[in-house]
């Protein structure tokens, strides 16, 4: 409930900037749903009142934490009323509390006062208090921990539990008996827990306004694409990992449609023909053979430590299209090839990737492709046929290795295409250790990909 | 009374136990007139939550199935060729008592124009759900089931119908509805959903129900089941949930489990009613070896927290009660 009640309305459009401001994309059209949805469900059950803005305002699982963080800030119950003194305590009790009070030094006494007096903390006072526990200085909202910590410091206010049984037992050494000192407990704990409580939602909701005022400021997505894969920074992955599930989910869109309404599909004429005894045989729908076969595909990737972040995406991107595939094998080479399908097959893509990075960990290597090659036509050979995409993805720098390029070839004679994915541009083909000259006249085409962007056209080109 | 709780109530009397929350969302969504998207694990009731809605407020439910390669004409309507063309053949001799004595050629068009309505009427319209709903004179209520196996292509057609309720039919003109349908939309989450659509949704995330709620609706929908034996369930149910295994049981889980336990007159959850029934909990071999080895490790003991479960544990199980669940 707001802290009145006719300002709910107004509550909530700071609150809705809250959100806003933390990161939440609310649109108009929501606000004023949650504003309908509040006023019919109304502020008296506080439980319903939050059911009621989060249906209307929050849209995805992931931004529930940060709802529930700020719900208490914006909408919190109100203090409960401090206890005084004279509830709990006999007049003459009172008066020997009063008494031992003047024998305290002044800066316990200070507290003691505003403990039994009930007096809460004025709105001036606590804004003064944030102001000088550094506010401008916050920049998230974790840094909420130590303002409050900062400003209960700034209120002399600190340590309240600690110094509440301080006082507990100077009052007791000043000769107040156990049971008016059990009633004290209790009274000073309840009034210390509500000034804390006090201070605490003031710093939140401030601290709230204020990042507020100064949005996170956040990569722009489509810069990201842009971006060459080394440059990209751990905390950026997250953003990427969700590019990369809508640009699959643009590819499957692209591949299902070219598949459905591709042209050249031939007239299936037994089918119409069931399919049309209904109408009498008048061919009213006709049915077309499915246009190919779906592809296979077979990715050989090199995973050492510069290939890592291509290799990630590559994967992350193809199993994420798996029904428009027929088949996918996929192995990883260093020294060594090694066949890694098995973890896509019980993992979701995400994982499965990580469990295969973390499986084989980065380090010093000698690279070498001829050798992995040989391994994979002695072994492997068999998930190469005409309807198999060969997608070898590396950069080709094979350490001074034989570069067996007649193992390239016979693989490119064997499948449907052999196409290569180098993260480096062709400048630097052929400079220090590369084979890259070598390899790419053998290969149906080498795509260039040292971006999101550059790998995602590529992959959508392996559709076609 | 109008509120969330006659909601509540009315769900409960059809069989379903909400949350505070899920009755709120449901009386906003009732009155404010906007499509329900429920997400949250398989098999947490979101279909059984469309039924009980139904039941409670007194609408007819009509459900869409989604799929991969879901269309219109599979959703919305199919123009039934056959049924408009044997009509053509069956009137064919009243059409000649209609044409018979026109002057000209130009004449017998004009009157053909004239009774055009007759050949493209709803007559010849096969409605599938989504027309069905809008053309319903009663009010229903509309399930979008696993609106995220459909491509997006029909999640952005869907968008359409759900903002007014309206559809144009080319030989027809634009059907609207007579009463706004409630709809419930669920998603299992295997693939994010447009923006706009989420937007135009009130969302609610129906997550694995408390231990007091699954047992309270484990004795609504299994009463036969005593209540020492429902709580034993539930209470390794809700363990099994916290392992990591591949597909955590849903509450259609522990109430088919139930079921099996009053079938085969189980007095206690002890290893061998666990080997013969925990195939009914947990759907695939993996997760199966993986409970059997979380439970191999319990201490043996009055403790029942999960951690115990997972923890490795250095003492060798008892052999006699190797695996035994203590209630």
């Amino acid at each position: 409930m707001a802290r009145r009640g006719s300002s709910v309305d107004e509550r909530l459009v700071q609150f809705i900037a809250g959100l806003r401001g933390a990161g939440v994309r609310v649109s108009l059209a929501e606000s004023q749903d949650a504003a309908l949805g509040t006023r019919l469900m109304g502020a008296a059950d506080r439980s319903i009142f939050m059911s009621a803005l989060r249906t209307t305002l929050i849209k995805q699982k992931s931004d529930r934490p940060i709802f529930d963080k700020l719900f208490p800030m914006y909408f919190s119950t109100g203090s409960p009323p401090m206890l005084h003194a004279s509830d709990a305590l006999s007049p003459d009790e009172i008066e020997h509390v009063r008494t031992a009070l003047r024998r305290l030094s002044g800066e316990l006494q200070e507290l003691l006062r505003r403990l039994l007096e009930a007096a809460p903390l004025t709105d001036e006072e606590l804004r003064q208090a944030t102001l000088r526990a550094g506010l401008e200085g916050a920049r998230r909202p974790s840094d909420g921990v130590w303002l409050t910590q900062q400003t209960l410091r700034e209120l002399n206010l600190s340590d309240l539990l600690e110094r509440v049984e301080e006082l507990l037992k100077q009052l007791s050494r000043l000769g107040l008996d156990e049971g008016a000192l059990q009633e004290m407990r209790k009274l000073l704990r309840s009034n210390a827990q509500v000034l804390a409580g006090q201070v605490g939602r003031f710093v939140a909701a401030s601290l709230a306004d204020r990042l507020r005022e100064r949005p996170r400021r956040r990569t722009a997505p489509e810069a990201l694409l842009d971006r060459p894969f080394h440059s990209l920074r751990a905390s950026e992955s997250e953003e990427l990992r969700r590019q990369v599930a809508r640009l699959a989910a643009r590819l499957r869109t692209r591949a299902s449609l070219r598949q459905k309404r591709g042209k050249g599909r031939r007239i299936d004429a037994k089918s119409t023909l069931r399919a049309n005894v209904r109408y009498g045989g008048v061919p009213f729908e006709i049915i077309r053979r499915e246009r190919r076969l779906k592809a296979k595909f077979t990715i050989l990737c090199d995973v050492s430590t510069s290939m890592r972040p291509v290799v990630g995406f590559l994967l992350l991107l193809v199993y994420h299209l798996q029904d428009q595939v027929a088949r996918t094998r996929s192995f990883a080479y260093i020294d060594h090839m090694e066949e890694i399908s098995p973890a896509f097959a019980h993992e979701r893509p995400e994982r499965a990737v990580a469990e295969v990075l973390e499986s084989i960990p980065p380090g010093h290597y000698n690279t070498d492709l001829g050798q992995s090659l040989d391994q994979f036509v002695h072994r492997h050979l068999d998930c190469v046929d005409r309807r198999t995409t060969v997608i070898l993805c590396g950069d080709a720098r094979n350490n001074y290795n034989p570069s067996r390029t007649d193992l390239v070839a016979r693989l490119r004679r064997r499948a449907r295409r052999l196409v290569w994915f180098n993260p480096e541009p062709p400048s630097l083909w052929g400079s220090d250790d590369s084979d890259m000259p070598l390899y790419a006249p053998l290969v149906d085409c080498v795509y260039t990909v040292a971006n999101l962007r550059q790998l995602t056209e590529a992959v959508d080109e392996l559709f076609h | 009374m109008d509120s969330q709780v006659a909601v509540k109530q009315g769900l409960r009397k059809a069989q379903y136990i909400a949350t505070d929350e899920i009755a709120t969302v449901l009386y906003l969504a009732e009155h404010l007139g906007k499509p329900v998207l429920a997400e949250g694990p398989a098999g947490v009731g979101k279909t059984e939550l469309s039924k009980a809605w139904a039941a409670a407020a007194g609408r007819e439910l009509i459900r869409l199935q989604c799929y991969e390669g879901l269309d219109e004409t599979k959703a919305l309507y199919e123009w039934e060729y056959a049924k408009q063309m044997l009509y053509t053949q069956l009137l064919r001799d009243k059409l000649d008592d209609l044409l018979g004595d026109a002057a000209s050629l130009a004449e017998a068009a004009d009157r053909i124009a004239s009774q055009e309505d007759v050949f493209f009427s709803l007559r010849f319209l096969l409605a599938r759900p989504l027309l069905k709903a809008i053309l319903s004179p009663e009010p229903v209520l509309l399930l979008i089931d696993e609106i995220d196996r459909a491509d997006a292509e029909f999640e952005a057609f869907l968008l359409e119908v759900l903002s007014d309720f309206q559809v144009s039919v080319p030989e027809l003109g634009t059907l609207r509805a007579t009463h706004l349908p409630l709809v419930l939309l669920t998603s299992n989450n295997t693939r994010e959903l447009s923006e706009a659509l989420k937007r135009r949704c009130l969302y609610l995330y129906i997550d694995y129900p408390s231990i007091e709620n699954e047992l309270d609706i484990v004795r609504l929908r299994v009463p036969d089941l005593n209540l020492k034996l429902a709580r034993e369930a539930v209470e390794f149910v809700q363990r099994l949930r916290r392992l990591d295994l591949h597909k955590s049981p849903g509450v259609s889980e522990t109430l088919d489990w139930a079921r099996s336990l009053v079938l085969l007159n189980a007095r206690s959850i002890d290893s061998r009613t666990l080997d013969a029934t925990l195939s009914v909990l947990l759907k695939h071999e993996r997760d199966i070896q993986r409970a059997q080895l979380g439970l191999r490790r319990e201490t043996p003991g009055p403790s029942h927290s999960a951690e115990t479960l997972q923890m490795p544990d250095d003492q060798e199980p008892d052999n006699g009660e190797e695996g035994v669940v203590r209630g």
